[in-house]
């Protein structure tokens, strides 16, 4: 009997355990839920103009008014869809190369002098990484003018955090077990370096760099909204002539590109595993 | 009286592939402790999973409690499922979830999605999950997450979850292949007790010979997906075991 | 032993054939080279096509630093401390967190539904769901801003709208990628139970995902955040409209102003999803 009894008392204080921390999870979330709500009023509500968009019947008309391909505008992608290619292509490429002395001193393990050429590099991937591409290009716009060049520092200079970051984190990581043998068969550094370090290394980076690649072309592809050529251009010229159909032509383009670039970079990292 | 009964049973996990089983057939009664062996690749996990319809046959007949299992539709599925218990090799517990929560999902198959879905078992199923942690031993470790656990009462938590479910049947696929063999012979030990306790059917793939003939009161000897043996434990001698393990012995 | 037996075996049958090694090998090291020759002769011709002016880009360094010293410095601080724009900046940090929040109540079930494994039909529901996170991830943050201003007008909405279209590409990538990485263990041994989907979902993938789910979430905000800063230059709200207005304007000073707020904020949206990223992770 007493033994029934405690059972009892068990289950009461498991069940009374597991309601309080519904109450408390239900707390939480209706207090999140107000503040939601509150937000959604002060953004979306009271800065809408309500009158501007009528009815649901009129938001559907204007989607509906993006609906169809301007095939007569086909032809001229060709170049524009090319130039967003390149742009990101060379783009990615300085990058790569104003990576190098980010990950020579962003890998713990190599970096010269720890206490200030470590913070430099975490700086310069900071930096990289967190200012939008847009603001970049017009950073570079205002610089060196209107043109692709503008768009391809854009685009290096947004590549480096993240390719310096992997690659010096995969240095970090490095396997110490195959420098100890290319030292222990009378390698000299340089050798160590050739035979060691850079087998296990490079996969990574070509494999980081590809990836990249493959995001910057999401990126050149509207770097023409602030004058860095591609397809961005083409794009704003639509819009602006409000040719709809136009602009849903320009947007499957970009993903028809996007997806080339996934095909390529998905056959590149393939190849070099 | 057989509670079981499979027929000519064929399985391939692709059209293409290889045939896994090649036409086992046997049967299990009310009171028995089946054990499977044989050598690695030989179809054992398969064909237990056949059981409960987590691997699909291609053709056979799988009668349980006079239901055509292969026949029923996927709501009845689920409630055959929710009548079988299964123990696993490597546990299969969700780590992060607690103890007492790992033990109550044996209940899912009888509670409705928003029971589920919010937690919301009854004072039923919460004293039926002390009771049976009780049983397998486990009464201290209620409230602790799962990866907290040894392997063995892992384990031991598994066995609580499939007793939640009030199982007509056990299956068991090597339970014991991830324990030492000291904690091997407990957690065979208990599952045997508890089998005549709450007198359940026990079908079990097992690696380790010796302790199915310790433990179990009939056997099944798989080779390639060809049954090789089928009958009670003292009928085994090393002769019949050679003919099964061939493969490895050679 | 086992060696000598084997060349003895070989020696007995007929002399093995001369090995030869290259390292020139022919058709694969052709494809090789090639490839690496194809994107040279591709990135020179780039280079050509795009009319960049070489001489300009190595002098570069020392026009952006005289530009910046010239017209961009000294930044007037006081602009982006004015009540409007620190609203706007308020506004921004609003549209990411709804944008991040309503990204992921869509992420989340297209992660699943997106996901090899646990995807409730591979031939239909999986395909569709990632195409919908594929094509949202693939057209631009600021095109989708764009695309929203248009039907709905500037202001706010369409920014939010466009948040959670990137929020959704981005975070239902993750999700999914997430959940085919669990263990399928406890999802076998639940469905072995008799349990429905719903609750093979909630019982063996989320506890799996739950960490993982909540920093990617947080990431997801972080980055939503970046793309807020932007979204106003095209009308969608949120301080990118005074970016623009100020680039008009040419208010050089005020333009690194905005910049340079825009650069700390977001060094401290980084710092503090970085911080709640760790924590979530220790407490696992
Ligand atoms: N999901 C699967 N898809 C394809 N082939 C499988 C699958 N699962 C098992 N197999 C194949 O089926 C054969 C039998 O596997 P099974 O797991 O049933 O063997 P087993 O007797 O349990 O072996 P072990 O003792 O190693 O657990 C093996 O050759 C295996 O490769
Ligand atoms: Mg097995």
């Amino acid at each position: 009997m007493a033994t029934a009894q405690a059972t009892a008392d068990q289950v009461e204080r498991i069940i009374a355990a597991r309601s309080k921390t519904k109450i408390v999870r239900l707390l939480i979330f209706v207090v999140v839920l107000a503040l939601v709500f509150l937000s959604v009023k002060t953004t979306i509500v009271d800065d809408t103009d309500w009158a501007r968009i009528g009815s649901v019947w009129n938001v559907l008309e204007s989607i509906g008014q993006f609906i169809g391909i301007n095939w007569s505008l086909v032809p001229n992608l060709w170049q524009p869809a090319l130039e967003t290619i390149m742009v990101a292509t060379l783009g990615t490429l300085l990058g790569v190369v104003v990576c190098i002395p980010a990950i020579w001193f962003g890998a713990l393990n190599i970096t010269p002098f720890a206490p200030i050429t470590y913070p430099i590099a975490r700086l310069m991937m900071t930096l990289s990484r967190s200012i939008h591409e847009i603001v970049w290009a017009l950073f570079f716009v205002a610089a060196v003018g209107l043109g692709a060049l503008a768009g391809v520092l854009a685009i290096a200079v947004r590549s480096v955090g993240f390719i310096a970051k992997m690659t010096a984190e995969a240095i970090e990581d490095l396997d110490p077990r195959p420098v100890e043998a290319i030292r222990a068969v009378g390698g000299s550094e340089f050798q160590v370096f050739i035979y060691a370090i850079l087998p296990q290394v490079l996969p990574v980076m070509v494999g980081v760099i590809v990836f990249e690649w493959e995001i910057n072309i999401r990126r050149s592809s509207i770097l023409g909204l602030v004058g860095a050529g591609g397809l961005g251009l083409v794009f704003f010229r639509q819009l602006n002539t409000f040719n709809y159909p136009g602009v849903t032509t320009v947007i499957l383009a970009i993903l028809v590109l996007i997806l080339f670039g996934e095909m390529v970079s998905y056959y590149v990292r393939k190849a070099i595993i | 009286m057989s509670i079981l009964s499979v027929r000519d049973l064929r399985v391939r996990y692709s059209a293409s592939g290889p045939e896994i089983l090649k036409g086992v057939s046997f049967e299990v009664g009310a009171d028995d402790f089946f054990a499977i062996i044989g050598p690695s690749g030989a179809g054992k996990s398969t064909l237990i999973r056949c059981i409960n319809r987590l691997v699909e046959p291609r053709s056979g007949e799988i009668v349980l409690y006079g239901t055509d299992v292969l026949a029923l539709n996927s709501r009845q599925l689920r409630k055959l499922r929710r009548g079988i218990g299964m123990i696993f090799q490597e546990f299969n517990l969700v780590n992060r979830m607690s103890v007492m929560d790992n033990v109550l999902s044996g209940r899912l198959g009888y509670v409705g999605n928003m029971v589920g879905l919010f937690r919301l078992f009854s004072k039923e199923d919460i004293s039926r999950a002390l009771s049976v942690l009780d049983r397998v031993g486990l009464s201290d470790h209620v409230d602790k997450r799962a990866d907290e656990l040894s392997g063995g009462q892992r384990q031991r938590v598994g066995i609580a979850r499939a007793l939640m479910q009030d199982p007509k049947l056990l299956l068991l696929d090597e339970p014991t292949s991830s324990l030492d063999p000291k904690i091997s012979r407990e957690v065979m030990a208990l599952i045997m007790e508890i089998a005549k306790e709450y007198k359940v059917p026990v079908l079990c793939n097992i690696h380790d010979v010796q302790l199915a003939m310790e433990f179990c009161n009939k056997i099944i000897g798989l080779q390639d997906g060809i049954k090789m043996f089928d009958g009670p434990t003292s009928k085994m001698n090393t002769k019949k075991l050679d003919e099964i393990y061939a493969m490895e012995v050679l | 032993m086992a060696v000598s037996t084997a060349t003895q075996a070989s020696s007995d049958t007929k002399p093995a054939p001369p090995r030869e090694w290259r390292r020139f090998k022919f058709p694969e090291s052709l494809y090789r080279w090639g490839g690496v020759l194809l994107a040279l002769v591709f990135v020179s011709y780039s280079i050509i096509y795009l009319n960049i002016p070489l001489d300009r880009f190595f002098n570069m360094f020392g026009r952006v630093g005289q530009l910046v010293a010239d017209r961009y410095y000294p930044p007037e601080i006081d602009y982006v401390l004015e009540p409007d724009y620190l609203a706007s900046v308020f506004d921004t940090i609003q549209m990411s967190y709804l944008g991040a929040l309503f990204g992921m109540l869509m992420a989340v079930p297209l992660g699943w539904f997106g996901s090899y494994n646990m995807t409730p039909s591979r031939r239909f529901v999986y395909p569709v769901a990632r195409l919908v996170t594929m094509s949202a991830r693939a057209v631009h943050e600021t095109i989708w801003a764009i695309l929203f201003v248009t039907i709905l007008g500037f202001g706010m909405m369409a920014g939010v709208l466009a948040l959670t279209m990137f929020c959704i590409g981005f975070a239902g990538k993750l999700f999914a990628e997430e959940i085919e990485a669990i263990d399928m263990g406890p999802v076998e041994a639940l469905r072995a139970t008799g349990a429905s989907e719903l609750n093979v979902m909630a019982y063996a993938v989320f506890p799996q995902v739950r960490v993982a789910f909540t920093g990617i979430g947080i990431y997801t905000w972080d980055v939503a955040f970046r793309a807020a800063t932007v979204v106003g230059f095209f009308g969608a709200g949120g301080m990118g409209w005074y970016l623009k207005r100020n680039i008009l304007q040419i208010e050089t000073y005020r333009v690194s102003a905005i910049l340079v707020s825009i650069i700390v904020l977001v060094l401290i949206a980084e710092g503090i999803s970085a911080w709640a990223r760790a924590r979530v992770a220790k407490a696992k």
